[in-house]
C-alpha cells in the first residue's frame, strides 16, 4: 500500500514536472524541473529495490549532465527570451495529432504483461545487495552490450578530443615553466 | 631569449611537492611562535618622539591665552588649506587674533604649521584617539584647540616647554630658530642627517668611483 | 516510539554538528591567526571563546537583503539546497560501530549524490543574485564540480574494490586486515587524489575559485547577507566535516584505533576528523590560490589519469593476491 502511494506520487510528479519543463519560459526553471523529475525517477528506482541505480541516477544525471546543461544555458544570453516560430501553424492540427498519439499509447497499455520471473527475486537482491547483483549480471550475461556501449562512448570521447584540439600557437605556452620571449 | 621562471625540480621533488611541504613546515613552525599582536584598546602603543597627533594651541601661562601673533605663516604654508585665522589690528598696530580654527578632517598631518610657527604657538600633541560621530566636534576653533592643549598636558605631565624638536625646519641654522625649538636632537636628526638624500648622494658618489659591476639580473 | 527515537537521534546529531561548525570557524580563525603570528579573536569571552556564538547571533538578527533584480524564489532556495544536502549526507556516516543514523548499502554513493547536489545551491545562488561576481563564482563552481567529482569518485573505487562494499560500516570493518588496519598505505595514490579532490569539492584554499575574495568580492555569496549567508557558511563547514569523515572512513580506518576507548566509541573517529580539519586549515594558512587553467589542468591531466592508474593497480594486486 505504502509503495503504491509512493509510486503514484512519484509518477504524478514526473508527469507534471515533465510538462512544466516544456512550459516554463525561463530555461533555468525548465532545467530545475527536470532536476526534480530526475529525483523522482530515483525514487521509482528505490521502490523497485534498485538503490544503486537510484544513486547513479542522481549522481550522473542530476549531478553532472544537468549541471552541464545549466553551464551551456549560462553561456547563452538568458536575458533575451527565445522567440521561436511555431512549428505547426494551426492549433487544431497539433491538438488532433497529440490526441491521436495519446490514444495510441493508451491502446498499447492492455497488451503489457508481467515478464517471467528471472534469477533475481527481491529477496535474493536484498541479500546480495543490488550493486553486486547488477555487477554480476552486467559482467557476465550482458558483457557484449556493455562492451559495445563502452566502445561507443570511447568513440564519442575521442571525437570530442579531436573537435576540441587546437594547434599550439607559437610563443608563450602557459602550461610549461619556460616561455619564449620575442625580442 | 629563454626566461626560466621556476627552478627545475627533479622527479622526486616533483612527486613529493617539496615547495608545498616547505611552506607547510614554515607555517607550522610559526604556529608555535609568540604572536606580535598588540591588543590595542586594552594596551596602548608606545609614543615615539616626532608623533603628529591632535592639534593644539599652547596656552601661555602669563596671558592665559594662545601665543599666536597672527603672522599667517601657518595658514600660508598649509598644503590642505585647513587653517583659518581672523585677526584685527588696533590703532597702535598691535594685532589681536580673534579666531583660529583648524578643519582637522582636511588636515594631512604634515606639521608644516608647527615648523614655521615663530613663537611655538601651534603644536601637535600625542593624542590620536579623538574620533567622533559628529563632524563639528572635529572642527577645532580657538577654544577647542586651547582645550586640547589643557587636556594633553593634564594627561601626560608635559608643560609649556613641550615643543617637539623634530618639527624644526630643515636646513635652517639652529641659532635663528625661536627659543622653544632650539633644543638638542639625536645625532641622526641633525640638520645634515635630516636631509634625505644627502647620505644616498654620498653613497652614490663613492659607488661611481668603483669599477662598474655587471648587473644583469 | 521508534520514530521518536530516530527524531531524537537526528536532533542530537544536528546539535552536535552545528556546535562543531561554530567552533571549527573559531579554531580556524585561531590557528590561522597564530600561523600568521597574530592572535585571532580575543575579546568575546576568554580568548574569544564565545566569538562563534556572537557571530551566530549577529547573522541571525541581521537584515536579510534580497537584491531587487534577483530571481526571488531561487535566491531564497539556494542556501537551503546547500545546507539540506550537506546535512542529509550526515545521516549515513558511521561514527562508531552501529552509530549511524541510516546504515544503507550505498552509503558512499549517497554522499557523492548529495555533494554533487550541493553544487546546485552554489550555481543557483550565482545565477539568481543577478550580479556579475556571483555569476562568475557560480560558473567557476560548476566547472570545478564537474572536473573534480570524477577523480574523487575514481579514487574511492580502489577502496570499494578492496572492501568489496559501498556500505561505510563494512568499509571500516574490511580495513581490519590491512596494514595498520587502515587503507592509507595500500591506497596511497587513491588517498592523494582523494585529498586534492576533497579540497576542490569543498571550495577550500587553494581551490577556492568560486569565492576568490581577491577577484570576485565574495564569489557566489556576494549578494547574500544575514541568515542566508550563515547558511552557506554552515553548508561549507558541514561539507568539510563530511569530506573529512569520508576520508577517515575510507582511508584511516574509521573508529578503529590503537586501543579501544571505553564509554566513548567514536573517540578515534572524531580525532581523525579533527586531524583532517586541522590539515584543511593548515593548508589554507599556507598556500595561495590556483589559477583557473591550473585548476583544470590539475584535475583533468593529473588526477583523473592517476585515479585510473590506481584502479588498475588495485585490480592487479587483488588478482595476484588471490
Amino acid at each position: 500500500m505504502f509503495n503504491q502511494i509512493l509510486f503514484l506520487y512519484c509518477a504524478l510528479v514526473i508527469i507534471s514536472t515533465g510538462l512544466l519543463a516544456v512550459r516554463f519560459k525561463n530555461p533555468v526553471y525548465s532545467v530545475l524541473s527536470v532536476l526534480v523529475l530526475f529525483f523522482h525517477m530515483a525514487g521509482l528506482y528505490l521502490i523497485l529495490n534498485a538503490e544503486f541505480l537510484a544513486a547513479i541516477q542522481v549522481i550522473v544525471y542530476a549531478g553532472a549532465i544537468l549541471v552541464l546543461y545549466l553551464f551551456v544555458m549560462f553561456l547563452v544570453n538568458l536575458r533575451q527570451e527565445l522567440k521561436v516560430e511555431r512549428f505547426i501553424a494551426s492549433h487544431r492540427v497539433s491538438a488532433i495529432t497529440s490526441a491521436a498519439l495519446g490514444i495510441c499509447l493508451l491502446a498499447i497499455i492492455p497488451s503489457f504483461k508481467l515478464g517471467a520471473k528471472g534469477a533475481y527475486p527481491v529477496e535474493r537482491i536484498q541479500q546480495l545487495t543490488h550493486t553486486k547483483a547488477m555487477g554480476f549480471e552486467l559482467y557476465s550475461t550482458f558483457i557484449l552490450p556493455f562492451e559495445i556501449a563502452g566502445l561507443i562512448l570511447l568513440i564519442a570521447v575521442i571525437g570530442g578530443l579531436v573537435l576540441a584540439r587546437k594547434e599550439r600557437e607559437e610563443g608563450c605556452n602557459p602550461g610549461t615553466d619556460t616561455c619564449e620571449v620575442k625580442k | 631569449m629563454k626566461v626560466q621562471y621556476k627552478p627545475k625540480r627533479n622527479l622526486l621533488e616533483t612527486i613529493f611537492q617539496v615547495e608545498i611541504l616547505q611552506g607547510m613546515a614554515l607555517t607550522l613552525r610559526k604556529l608555535f611562535s609568540p604572536p606580535i599582536t598588540r591588543q590595542y584598546p586594552l594596551e596602548k602603543p608606545p609614543m615615539y618622539p616626532g608623533f603628529r597627533g591632535q592639534h593644539a594651541l599652547v596656552r601661555d601661562a602669563v596671558t592665559n591665552d594662545s601665543k599666536c601673533i597672527g603672522c599667517m605663516r601657518c595658514a600660508t604654508v598649509c598644503p590642505s588649506r585647513c587653517i583659518h585665522i581672523q585677526y584685527h589690528d588696533d590703532e597702535n598696530g598691535k594685532r589681536y587674533v580673534d579666531e583660529y580654527s583648524i578643519e582637522a578632517l582636511r588636515c594631512v598631518f604634515c606639521a608644516y604649521c608647527v615648523e614655521v610657527c615663530p613663537v611655538g604657538a601651534i603644536t601637535m600633541t600625542e593624542v590620536f584617539e579623538y574620533s567622533d560621530y559628529d563632524r563639528d566636534a572635529i572642527y577645532f576653533n580657538k577654544g577647542a584647540l586651547l582645550e586640547n592643549w589643557d587636556k594633553f598636558i593634564e594627561g601626560t605631565g608635559y608643560d609649556e616647554s613641550y615643543v617637539n624638536p623634530f618639527w624644526r625646519p630643515r636646513g635652517v641654522n639652529a641659532s635663528t630658530l625661536p627659543a622653544a625649538q632650539r633644543k638638542s636632537v639625536p645625532a641622526d636628526w641633525t640638520i645634515e642627517g635630516q636631509f634625505v638624500g644627502t647620505k644616498v648622494r654620498q653613497e652614490q658618489e663613492t659607488e661611481d668611483m668603483a669599477p662598474m659591476e655587471e648587473s644583469n639580473v | 516510539m521508534q520514530i521518536l527515537i530516530i527524531i531524537l537521534q537526528i536532533a542530537v546529531l544536528l546539535a552536535i554538528v552545528l556546535l562543531h561548525v561554530a567552533y571549527v570557524t573559531y579554531f580556524e580563525r585561531k590557528i590561522i591567526g597564530h600561523m600568521q603570528v597574530r592572535m585571532g579573536p580575543m575579546l568575546v569571552g576568554w580568548h574569544g571563546l564565545l566569538q562563534p556564538i556572537a557571530d551566530g547571533i549577529k547573522s541571525f538578527f541581521k537584515e536579510d537583503i534580497i537584491p531587487e533584480q534577483a530571481d526571488k524564489p531561487l535566491f531564497m532556495a539556494a542556501p537551503v539546497i546547500c545546507l539540506v544536502t550537506m546535512l542529509a549526507s550526515l545521516a549515513v556516516l558511521p561514527f562508531a560501530k552501529g552509530w549511524a543514523l541510516a546504515d544503507i548499502n550505498i552509503g558512499l554513493l549517497f554522499i557523492f549524490a548529495m555533494s554533487s547536489l550541493a553544487s546546485y545551491g552554489v550555481i543557483l545562488a550565482g545565477w539568481a543574485s543577478n550580479s556579475k561576481y556571483t555569476f562568475l563564482g557560480g560558473l567557476r563552481s560548476m566547472a570545478q564540480v564537474i572536473s573534480y567529482e570524477i577523480p574523487m569518485g575514481m579514487s574511492l573505487i580502489g577502496v570499494m574494490m578492496l572492501a568489496g562494499s559501498l556500505n561505510l560500516t563494512e568499509i571500516v570493518e574490511a580495513q581490519g586486515t590491512s596494514l595498520f588496519s587502515i587503507y592509507l598505505f595500500p591506497q596511497i595514490i587513491g588517498f592523494f587524489v582523494f585529498f586534492v579532490a576533497m579540497l576542490a569539492e569543498t571550495n577550500r584554499v587553494p581551490f577556492d575559485l568560486p569565492e576568490a575574495e581577491t577577484e570576485l568580492v565574495s564569489g557566489y555569496i556576494t549578494e547574500y547577507s544575514g541568515m542566508r549567508y550563515a547558511m552557506f557558511f554552515m553548508a561549507e563547514y558541514i561539507g568539510m566535516m563530511v569530506m573529512a569523515s569520508i576520508g577517515t572512513v575510507c582511508f584511516l580506518g574509521g573508529w578503529n584505533g590503537p586501543f579501544a576507548i571505553p564509554f566513548f566509541p567514536p573517540f578515534w573517529f572524531i580525532l581523525k576528523v579533527y586531524g583532517f580539519l586541522f590539515l584543511f586549515i593548515w593548508i589554507r594558512a599556507t598556500l595561495p590560490r590556483y589559477r583557473y587553467d591550473q585548476l583544470m589542468a590539475l584535475g583533468w591531466k593529473l588526477l583523473i589519469p592517476l585515479s585510473l592508474l590506481n584502479v588498475v593497480l588495485t585490480g592487479l594486486f587483488k588478482i595476484l593476491a588471490n
